[in-house]
């Protein structure tokens, strides 16, 4: 057994998502099979293919909304939208943790490790149109700290006086897995005893849409029914739907969570990366990359394949993307009844970009201390690649599991996997 | 935890292309500093700017074609283009070619970027606006997205071991060589191509940085005075871009390959100020503490430190505060040590600035010279006593040196390189 100081426990957890805030009613809506894809307004994309996302709901319009009316107007100036959300969800993580450091000592041992994909990109727009349209000297003094990406760990960092490492990975899609990961090294290598990680998202205006339907990476289908619109797995599938949103975790050595009387909600058990070294945009399709991510992550854990009971997969509901992933899953677990229960909660969030392994991590550890299994919406027609494999179809499934795997794959060929099990006092 | 060394290394800044070429103008005493001739600076407060020079790859410039084709060129930002030049430069200097699969496994790239693309993002939000979305281009998001440094490079070297990307502002590029030094100590690679690369050197950059009042402004007539860390006249820093790229590999594998090595990174200290979004903290707490933790974890008394190159961005609060903190922590050592701030020569690089610097700490190792700080004639007041290596280089035994690179959100990186004996 791995001692003490280098086990790793997950203390706290913070969401912000299409589904709401807070993990309750996040948790019951997702397990209910609610989805969090909506029509967007008209006005955003007149112009644009993609008419569906998946928007953090406004307190005024949902009781489990985020409440912006709330935000000191301060921090609206200073905070691009995506580091609005990261304060919340991080504050909804450090309250279930119990944390808030009271010596300097403490301060100095937390680290925060926040990522995104893409940052302040609404922020950098408006700066572009504020220099073309009114001239340079119009910009506010926060424009370059109100889009800057490590701006999220670094606010978040001087709210709540932690001055331990900070850290803000990129990595696309894959980024919060990888800051789950780096937060993981950070405690093990003693430079921290505790860490805030996670990631944050928020770039659904009219640059971000626009750039991913460039890319003809989003869904074009289903504007007239935008929950049927992210459906991963399923032959009807046309492309991503994006979100956006946060995650956070709280995550220590064992020694310290003992120490302060913490209670562990998962341990995190493994974690591997890799690069496909392939394709800007698309992986290999054999999967190899994510494969051996996977393995990585396996042999950290010391667990056999079909220790594995749930697997939360990245799947963004692209059909090269899916096929890749698939691939990788059958090299790795084989069929049959050594295949995990796999399902893609993108399908009631959409994607996160690079909030999705985090927000999908929190998902995994609430499967595994529930005994609840989340389900793929608009699963209706799985693809013939996935046969023989066992997908959680648009039904939750009720079974209790030891270990859980979730994925994050990014553009640029980056794979991340993290691996949670059940804590056993 | 294994040792890591540095076995190649790359350069792209406004002192040239190649780190033979940026050495030699570096401790001559040359300015990469110039007027803005790229884009309309009338409307700007702040008119110039460390650039890379283009042109056909002689007299130390950039040759455009060298890197990429001008076809591919048009699916990535300026930064990607300077990570790709330094690293290929590092990766030939290093020799190091895997072999078969398991080579390239364990081969991984930590690229950072502390805005990446800039540039691109402008242009594309101007074309939606004026021209409409179906205008842009298909290549937007992988072009302006900052892991594609990394993506690329280990696309064209087919390293298919860790790729990660981070971003800590202006301590972009130390961080990306710690974390990178980090995965080799733990075991997870081999060897790591890592470092920092900036291009955001644009209209709106400029635009930004000027708005947050950080920027030099009293120089623009007299680019090469602009940058002058320490001095009396500071009054903001220079932006510059360019990239800086080590390899940075596992010393056994290293010695067992014959491959020759430049230095060993000893010490890695990072730390949070949690103080202000811009300014760092008066007493230099967040610098001192990154600065104290890389000296335990290399294992080395102040007084063994013969270099630090220092933050000094050239601001009025920033420089004092870095200096501050760096006599409190080297007491009496502080009377021995040399610090000089190579953004004199350079600008800020930003997120590129960490790696370039930690190269110039190792070419000052390897040669026993330390490079001078530009334009400080009249120090202020409270950094006399230290030796800052004013306007001239020196001669001087390095054993050990220590690069500092601190940024906005309070985040602080220190790295120690020693001689390899």
């Amino acid at each position: 057994m791995t001692s003490p100081d280098r086990r790793i426990v997950i203390t706290g957890m913070g969401i912000v998502s299409p589904l709401g805030i807070g993990l309750k009613p996040v948790w019951q809506r997702l397990i209910a099979g609610r989805s969090g894809i909506v029509r967007l307004p008209e006005a955003l994309v007149p112009d644009i293919e993609a008419k569906v996302g998946g928007l953090v709901p406004d307190k005024k319009d949902d009781p489990h909304g985020f409440d912006f009316d709330a935000v000191p107007m301060r921090d609206r100036k200073q905070m691009d939208r995506f580091i609005l959300f990261a304060m919340e969800a991080a504050a909804e993580a450090l309250a279930q943790a119990g944390w808030q450091p009271a010596t300097e000592r403490e301060r100095e041992r937390t680290a925060t490790v926040i990522a995104s994909g893409i940052g302040g990109l609404p922020g950098i727009v408006e700066a572009a149109y504020t220099v073309k349209e009114r001239g340079a000297r119009r910009l506010s003094p926060f424009t370059v700290p109100s889009f800057l990406i490590n701006l999220a760990a670094g606010q978040v960092s001087i709210r709540h006086g932690f001055k331990g490492p900070i850290g803000a990975p990129v990595t696309a899609c894959a980024a919060s897995v990888q800051a789950i990961g780096d937060a993981m090294r950070l405690i093990r290598a003693g430079e921290a005893d505790i860490a805030l990680c996670g990631g944050a998202e928020a770039c659904i205006d009219r640059v971000g849409l626009a750039s991913f339907a460039a890319a003809r990476a989003l869904s074009t289908g289903f504007g007239d029914t935008p929950e049927a619109a992210s459906r991963p797995f399923d032959a009807r599938r046309d492309g991503f739907v994006m979100g956006e949103g946060a995650g956070m975790l709280v995550i220590e050595s064992l020694a310290h969570a003992k120490a302060r009387g913490a209670t562990p909600l998962a341990e995190v058990t493994g974690y591997g990366t890799s690069a496909d070294a392939y394709h800007v945009t698309s992986g290999p399709e054999d999967g190899s990359g994510a494969r051996r991510a996977t393995l990585a992550a396996l042999a950290m854990a010391g667990l056999r394949p079909e220790q594995i009971g749930y697997l939360n997969a990245h799947a963004t509901s692209t059909p090269v993307g899916d096929a890749g992933e698939l691939a990788a899953i059958r090299s790795v677990f084989g069929e049959g009844t050594s295949s995990p229960a796999i399902s893609s909660t993108k399908s009631a969030t959409g994607h996160l970009l690079g909030a999705a392994g985090a927000v999908e991590a929190i998902f995994s550890a609430l499967a595994l201390g529930e005994g609840v299994l989340p389900p793929t919406l608009n699963l209706t027609s799985p693809d013939a690649a996935a046969s023989g494999l066992d997908l959680i179809g648009p039904a939750t499934r009720r079974t209790s599991v030891e270990h859980v795997l979730s994925n994050g794959f990014g553009f640029g060929g980056v794979n991340a996997c993290v691996i949670l099990s059940r804590w056993q006092g | 935890m294994r040792r890591v060394a540095v076995t190649g290394m790359g350069l792209v800044t406004p002192l040239g292309r190649g780190v033979k070429t940026n050495w030699e103008r570096l401790i001559g005493g040359q300015s990469g500093i110039r007027t803005i001739e790229r884009f309309d600076v009338s409307d700007l407060p702040c008119k110039i700017a460390g650039q890379i020079q283009f042109g056909d790859g002689s007299d130390g410039t950039l040759n455009l074609d060298d890197v990429v084709d001008s076809k591919e060129r048009k699916k990535m930002d300026d930064f990607i283009i300077y990570a790709l030049a330094a690293a290929d430069e590092a990766i030939a200097d290093s020799g190091w070619k895997p072999a078969d699969d398991e080579d390239a496994e364990m081969t991984g790239v930590l690229i950072g970027s502390g805005i990446g693309g800039l540039p691109g993002i402008d242009d594309g939000s101007i074309t939606i606006a004026t021209k409409g979305p179906r205008r842009l281009s298909p290549f937007f998001i992988p072009s302006t997205l900052i892991n594609l440094a990394s993506g690329h490079v280990s696309i064209r070297y087919g390293f298919k071991g860790p790729n990660h990307a981070v971003v800590t502002a202006c301590s972009t590029g130390a961080h990306a060589i710690g974390d990178a030094a980090r995965m080799i100590a733990l075991g997870d690679a081999d060897v790591m191509v890592a470092g920092g690369t900036e291009g955001a050197v644009c209209r709106m950059g400029i635009a930004g940085f000027a708005a947050a009042r950080a920027l030099s402004t009293a120089y623009n007539e007299t680019p090469t005075e602009a940058s002058r860390p320490y001095d009396q006249g500071r009054d903001g820093f220079v932006m510059g871009e360019g990239a800086g790229i080590v390899v940075l590999e596992d010393l056994e594998h290293a010695k067992k390959r014959g491959a020759k090595i430049y230095a060993e990174v000893v010490g890695y200290g990072l730390s949070g100020d949690a103080y202000h979004i811009t300014a760092p903290s008066e007493d230099g707490n967040g610098g001192f503490r990154s600065m104290r933790m890389a000296l335990k974890r290399a294992g080395l008394n102040p007084e063994e430190i013969d270099y630090i190159n220092a933050h000094g961005t050239s601001t009025p609060k920033g420089d004092e505060i870095e200096a501050g903190a760096v006599m409190r922590l080297f007491g009496a050592a502080s009377n021995t040590v040399s610090m000089s701030s190579t953004k004199s020569s350079i600008g800020h690089l930003l997120g590129a600035a960490g790696a370039v610097e930690a190269i110039y700490s190792i070419l000052s190792i390897n040669h026993d010279i330390v490079p001078p700080t530009l334009n400080l004639r009249n120090p202020s007041e409270s950094v006399q006593g230290l030796d800052l290596v004013p306007l001239e280089a020196k001669e001087k035994k390095v054993r050990a040196a220590l690069s500092n690179s601190f940024g906005f959100g309070g985040t602080n990186a220190s790295l120690v390189v020693k001689e390899f004996n």
